[in-house]
């Protein structure tokens, strides 16, 4: 870990002039990526402004602008106070189960809300500095293509990376259509919609996200929605618990009688960014939620992937997990 | 006065458990030393080749820096002084991705790990041997005479004629011990004599090889290790960087601290090797094995051999009129594979008893009785009697207490909601050994108050010494266990045995009964009396008023045991769901019967046993140790590309022990369990995930790619 | 279905077991050592099991505590050097630390307080699980320079003087470990769970998160994912299970060594 000067943040204002003044100086709020990263020596930050104090981490009910009657979860808010929050329970189940299905409850009561979009890759050859990476070293070439790529991505990589997104939480905003409200070294505010903060790896792998230096995420907003009866998030693993997804889905549906009203689906595991299932919400709306409905939608999703040598098995489990997430949707939480 | 009464074979708590559970139980980097440097150990960044050169410029002059070790200004040692994997900075050679290059010293911590980063290296590199699969068929006959083709009968012959058999390759990955504390060194000279605060499973051999190593005698080595933050093998043989603690803190002429990152546990202190298991079995139609033929192909490292054996399971469980077993072996670039948890059986029986379920389902037998079917009188290996043998009521016993009658015989029988549910059944077996051991025992008396102390240099990495110990000595003493004080896990004690290969219990326990019981004979004699009801020491010490008295035994297992083949075996059962879409697996219930004749502490022997499935659940789902073949180095270098098994991995975990008296194995008739409890476990899951879903998985991990 | 059910004494049982053993009634009481077992060891000890196993108590608890002064470093040694305050277990302490340096080795390095371990140091295993401002954290990724004015609870600080916290004295009957390394990360990550437990907090086993909060009883598939943080090797899962369910619980959870 290199050397860095501590600054403990009085305000947001100073805490991201702060940042602006030094392109080397990184945020520190839960640290809990951060300094993994540090140690590893893959981050190196010459200055951390610890903004962890800072009073930013209110959830509270949205009572005007474009998201009125949603909820605001503060950027500083702790991951477990997020999943526990009566409104988040109550309103946003989905994203309750995503948030409590990452890390462990100790990273969960470090981690922020803003940290765990910040999230990096775990691709090992991302993690280790002796290995080629294209995200870590723009150049030097990406060691996952041609070699152990068994957790990687499937769709959106590019010949420069093919590193999977790791954040749970994430997934669920993508499929919520979650705002994420950043503040600048200007003064400016800028709600970022979550598909436009998340970017695929195409020439520049470095840049997991639109973020720019010097912006500091102040809060996520979700909109209002009728998801509440009918979500899941259904995460498959290596293991049953404290491990990176396979293959996630964050599913949330509206069914007016039998038919579907809206559909929302969102995937981890399979791509540089949390991955909206735009194809397969465009078959299941108005239709009848059945299997051969949700089969038919998986189908058309996962008809575009482009597995690596190692992960084609994601392919046909991706599919499956759509199917299984929507009717654990479905029967609330039943398969 | 009324008797004492016995405590061996009672489930008192662990002895150590409330240092442990208050914190103060000492570890090797617990021990509290004066003016500390600490040291990080620099590792290769190829697997072969040679270094050019070490630009250490920066890292000097970074703050806090006090020294940089390489091969260039390293201390000359003695390379063949029985430390493992080499790596101890003697040439520029390297052998493997992640071979100890340099040691950087510094004030603090953080300064070390700062400055480790700043040193670059030039390497003339060759292309390294690492890819299994592509070398698999150059591998050669092993040096090992034990490790010799293995031949009685004609397989060949009994194979062709058979109408019922199995020939099918079953694969087990490269697997790390990852034991929770890394291992880690405190080096402290006086003088030239160094004490080296250190986990060792073999407090002697740790030792004596370090002595080798750094050119010293024994004596100037001492070797302090009260507690084992886990081991399974990793702590046995010990690795480069013990004497590189030594070294360094030599070379700074202070205390330094070496513990070993997370991330370099992967190179740096052995492995699970792979290997590559070739079963054929065949069978008449009723289900009398005429051939069990088992192949094993792996790879060592590539200047030293060690291989573990696959093979022994299918020595000595069933009985065959013909039978091979072999090993082929390629070295290649990657650190010396070591003993792991159940060394061979585990990964041996997994091949053995899939085949073995998969023979019993092609002949519509239940795998049960398959096996009562073949159960071997005589070792079949050497037909040497057994010692005791429990496996058909390990069976039995466990098959009731199972509910093995509600298993169906097709798989995909058995749905509940969105998951398939399967039964498993396998067997297993881990020799029991006794192995020499000395130890001194120490009465006190103060009045009536007699207390005693027990000294040995034995080990405890949780496998509940302390505990028995004291149960024992205890018992043969005529104490309460409150007045036994047991000391061990330091080099300065009577030597010991280590605790690996399951030698531990019947080694140690053995050595302070004998201790115990000559020095209440010795007591006897000095009172000159004779006595009809013979009394305790305890007793004597008060009735003839001595105020200390001490004796010391060198015990060694009783001559005869070598007239019987000894074994614990036992019997597992697995109850599995595999969800349906996901093919995410988890074991529901799990059950080991276990003959492993006396249990000195039933709480800490279930614990053992337990502590043996968990292990055995991981590999059979969750553990693999993946090498990028490009460049040799390990892409799971850390706890979470590494998945050990989590609290939610496991279900519900049962142990019952038969109640085995083995009067030819050692005078306790104890034979060890920190083995067999791992054993057969991945079988026992392998098969019931086939019983649960008719897919035959022959290739660990099964994760849920797999079972799609 | 893996739930042993704590056998519930009869008053005839207590009674006999007060006749038998007054001094050790309240021990029996809360040990769920399986019935006849326990009559059967009863008759053979006579009480000296119980006695001893506090008399071993006795000895660890008064040995000595290696806790000393805070270690000082050379001034030459410190980089970025921050100066903190933090109180831990109760005792207030102020230092100047590396800006590196984290709350890991700040406890062990500078502190004395070597029960937190390091068994990964990249936030995978839990060992070095400490409790802040009443919350479970890693403490291998928390920054001690971040923890100024913070109240830390480690391992060293749950026994009440002579006296075992309860979870201490469950894991200590339910034999929850067996090396012992990652068990101080293990009980202070219990200890806060029941906590978590009581303000209502769910978990991704939970089935419905939608349900309001309020205190929670938890399965034994509630405790196993919540302590899923905190890896043991040794695999003393089931044991750590039975432990942090009997606390959690409030009654005895049996113990079952069965022979054949």
């Amino acid at each position: 870990m290199r050397a860095f000067t501590y600054t403990r943040a009085k305000d947001a204002t100073s805490a991201i002039k702060l940042l602006a003044e030094n392109p080397n100086a990184k945020f520190l709020a839960g640290g809990t990526n951060l300094l993994d990263l540090m140690k590893e020596d893959v981050e190196r930050p010459n200055a951390l402004i610890d903004i962890s104090e800072l009073d930013l981490s209110e959830i509270k009910p949205i009572i005007n602008g474009a998201n009125q009657g949603g909820i605001s979860l503060g950027g500083l808010g702790k991951n477990t106070d997020s999943a526990n929050h009566l409104l988040v329970r109550q309103h946003y189940p989905l994203l309750s189960q995503a948030i409590l299905a990452g890390a462990s409850g100790q990273i969960r009561n470090m981690a922020t809300n803003g940290g765990n979009l910040l999230q990096r890759t775990r691709c090992p050859y991302f993690y280790e500095v002796a290995m080629p990476c294209n995200k870590r070293e723009p150049g030097t070439g990406c060691g996952a293509r041609e070699g152990i790529n068994r957790m990687h991505a499937i769709f959106g990589w590019s010949e420069h990376c093919v590193a999977v997104y790791p954040s749970d939480m994430a997934v669920a905003l993508t499929a919520l259509d979650a705002t994420v409200i950043v503040r600048s070294a200007n003064g400016q505010q800028r709600s970022i919609p979550i598909a436009d903060f998340y970017r695929l790896p195409g020439n520049e792998p470095e840049k997991d996200t639109n973020l720019m230096h010097g912006e500091l995420i102040t809060a996520i907003e979700l909109p209002k929605n009728r998801f509440a009866e009918q979500s899941y998030y259904l995460k498959v693993r290596d293991r049953a618990s404290y491990a990176f997804a396979l293959v996630s889905v964050a599913a949330a549906l509206e069914i007016e009688g039998n038919t579907i009203k809206q559909a929302r689906i969102a995937m981890g595991g399979v791509a540089h960014k949390p991955w909206r299932a735009l194809k397969a919400e465009q078959i299941l709306v108005g239709k009848e939620a059945t299997e051969a409905t949700f089969k038919r939608a998986a189908n058309a999703e996962m008809a575009d992937a482009k597995p690596l040598t190692h992960n084609a098995f994601k392919v046909e489990l991706g599919n499956r997990s759509i199917v299984l997430a929507l009717q654990m949707a479905v029967n609330g939480g039943k398969a | 006065m009324k008797d004492i009464p016995k405590v061996t074979g009672t489930p008192i708590n662990r002895i150590d458990g409330i240092a442990k559970v208050t914190g103060k139980a000492p570890y090797s980097m617990d021990h509290p030393v004066k003016n500390p440097a600490y040291a990080i150990l620099i590792k290769s960044t190829i697997a072969s080749g040679k270094i050019q050169e070490i630009d250490a410029t920066a890292a000097e002059k970074a703050p806090g820096v006090i020294a940089i070790i390489t091969h260039q200004n390293a201390p000359k040692l003695n390379v063949k002084g029985g430390l493992r994997g080499g790596a101890l900075l003697q040439s520029p050679e390297i052998e493997f991705f992640g071979q100890h290059i340099g040691i950087v010293v510094a004030e603090t911590f953080e300064q070390a790990r700062y400055a480790s980063r700043l040193i670059t290296v030039t390497y003339d590199k060759k292309e390294p041997k690492v890819d299994f699969d592509n070398l698999a068929d150059q591998a050669r006959l092993p040096k090992d005479k034990e490790k010799a083709d293995a031949r009685r009968g004609d397989v060949q012959k009994a194979l062709s004629q058979a109408t019922y058999k199995v020939e099918e390759v079953y694969e087990t990955p490269i697997e790390h011990h990852h034991p929770m504390e890394p291992h880690a060194t405190i080096a402290e000279w006086n003088g030239d004599h160094v004490t080296l605060y250190n986990s060792a499973q073999i407090v002697n051999g740790a030792q004596t090889a370090t002595a080798a190593t750094l050119n010293l005698k024994p004596e100037q080595v001492r070797i302090v290790s009260p507690y084992i933050g886990g081991g399974f093998g990793s702590k046995g043989g010990q690795w480069a960087n013990l004497a590189l603690a030594a070294v360094a803190a030599k070379y700074v002429n202070r205390p330094v601290k070496l513990a070993l990152t997370r991330q370099q546990m992967v190179n740096s202190v052995g492995l699970r090797q792979h290997n590559r298991q070739k079963i054929s079995l065949a069978a008449t139609a009723d289900g009398k094995l005429t051939a069990l033929v088992h192949e094993t192909t792996t790879h060592c490292a590539i200047n030293d051999e060690f291989i573990e054996p696959c093979g022994d399971c299918s020595k000595v469980m069933y009985d065959t009129p013909n039978s091979l077993i072999t090993y082929r072996v390629v070295p290649m670039n990657l650190i010396l594979p070591t003993y792991t948890r159940g060394p061979g059986k585990s990964t041996g029986s997994f091949a053995l008893e899939s085949a073995m379920d998969e023979l019993a389902y092609k002949l519509k037998m239940d795998p049960i009785a398959f096996r009562i079917k073949n159960e071997p009188d005589r070792d079949p290996s050497n037909g040497k009697p057994w010692s005791s043998r429990a496996m058909v009521q390990c069976l039995q016993e466990g098959a009731k207490a199972f509910g093995w009658e509600n298993r169906k015989f097709e798989p995909r029988q058995n749905q509940q909601g969105n998951y398939w549910v399967g039964y498993g059944v396998a067997a297993g077996t881990y020799p029991a050994h006794q192995r020499p051991t000395s130890a001194l025992v120490k009465l006190k008396r103060t009045g009536d108050h007699v207390a005693a102390t027990v000294e040995l240099a034995a080990a405890d990495l949780g496998t509940g010494t302390y505990t028995i110990l004291t149960q024992t000595a205890a018992d043969a003493l005529g104490l309460p266990i409150q007045n036994v004080n047991v000391i061990i896990g330091d080099s300065d004690l009577p030597p010991a045995a280590g605790a690996v290969g399951s030698v531990g219990a019947a080694s140690y326990a053995n050595a302070v009964n004998d201790a115990c019981v000559k020095l209440t004979q010795e007591l006897v004699t000095k009172s000159g009396k004779q006595f009809f009801v013979r009394p305790t020491a305890a007793q004597l010490m008060r009735s003839e008023k001595i105020t200390d008295f001490q004796t010391r035994v060198d015990s060694k297992p009783p001559e005869r045991a070598e007239d019987y083949s000894s074994h614990s075996f036992n019997a597992n059962f697995a109850e599995v769901a595999v969800n349906k879409s996901t093919g995410m697996i988890r074991v529901n219930r799990f059950l080991a019967v276990t003959g492993a004749g006396t249990i000195l502490n039933p709480k800490t022997a279930r614990s053992q046993i337990i502590g043996g499935n968990v292990w055995g659940i991981g590999m059979a789902l969750t553990e693999e140790s993946v090498v990028d073949p490009r460049w040799g180095n390990f892409v799971t270098r850390s706890l979470a590309d590494y998945h050990v098994p989590t609290n939610l991995d496991i279900g519900q975990l049962d142990a019952i022990f038969i109640n085995e008296k083995d009067e030819h194995v050692n005078t306790l008739g104890v034979k060890g369990i920190g083995e067999v409890g791992i054993v057969a476990v991945a079988a026992a899951v392998a098969n019931a995930v086939f019983n649960a879903t008719g897919k035959r998985v022959r290739e660990l991990p099964i994760t849920p790619d797999k079972v799609l | 279905m893996d739930e042993h059910e704590s056998p519930e004494l009869t008053e005839e049982e207590k009674q006999l077991f007060a006749d038998l053993m007054p001094d050790d009634l309240a021990e029996i009481m809360n040990t769920g050592v399986n019935r006849r077992h326990f009559l059967k060891l009863l008759t053979l000890a006579g009480g000296g099991i119980l006695a001893a196993q506090s008399a071993v108590a006795e000895r660890v608890l008064t040995r000595p505590s290696r806790e000393t002064l805070p270690v000082e470093l050379a001034p030459s040694s410190l980089e970025n050097g921050v100066d903190i305050g933090l109180k831990v277990n109760g005792k207030a302490h102020k230092l100047t630390i590396d800006s590196r340096m984290t709350l890991l080795d700040t406890l062990r390095e500078r502190l004395n307080l070597t029960g937190s371990k390091k068994g990964c140091d990249h936030g995978q295993c839990g060992a070095c699980t400490v409790i802040v401002n009443g919350s479970r954290v890693l403490s291998c990724l928390t920054l001690a320079a971040s923890c100024e004015g913070k109240t830390v609870q480690t391992i060293e600080g749950l026994a009440q003087g002579n006296r075992l916290h309860p979870m201490q004295e469950a894991f200590l009957k339910h034999d929850g470990f067996q090396c012992g390394f990652c068990t101080p990360g293990q009980i202070c990550s219990a200890v806060a769970l029941l906590d978590e437990a009581k303000k209502g907090h769910t978990s991704y086993v939970t089935g419905n998160v939608r349900q309001p909060g309020g205190p929670v009883k938890l399965s034994n598939e509630e405790i196993r994912e919540r302590m899923s943080g905190n890896i043991c090797r040794c695999g003393a899962y089931p044991n750590i299970v039975a432990a942090i369910q009997e606390v959690h619980s409030g009654k005895p959870v049996e113990q079952v060594f069965r022979s054949a």
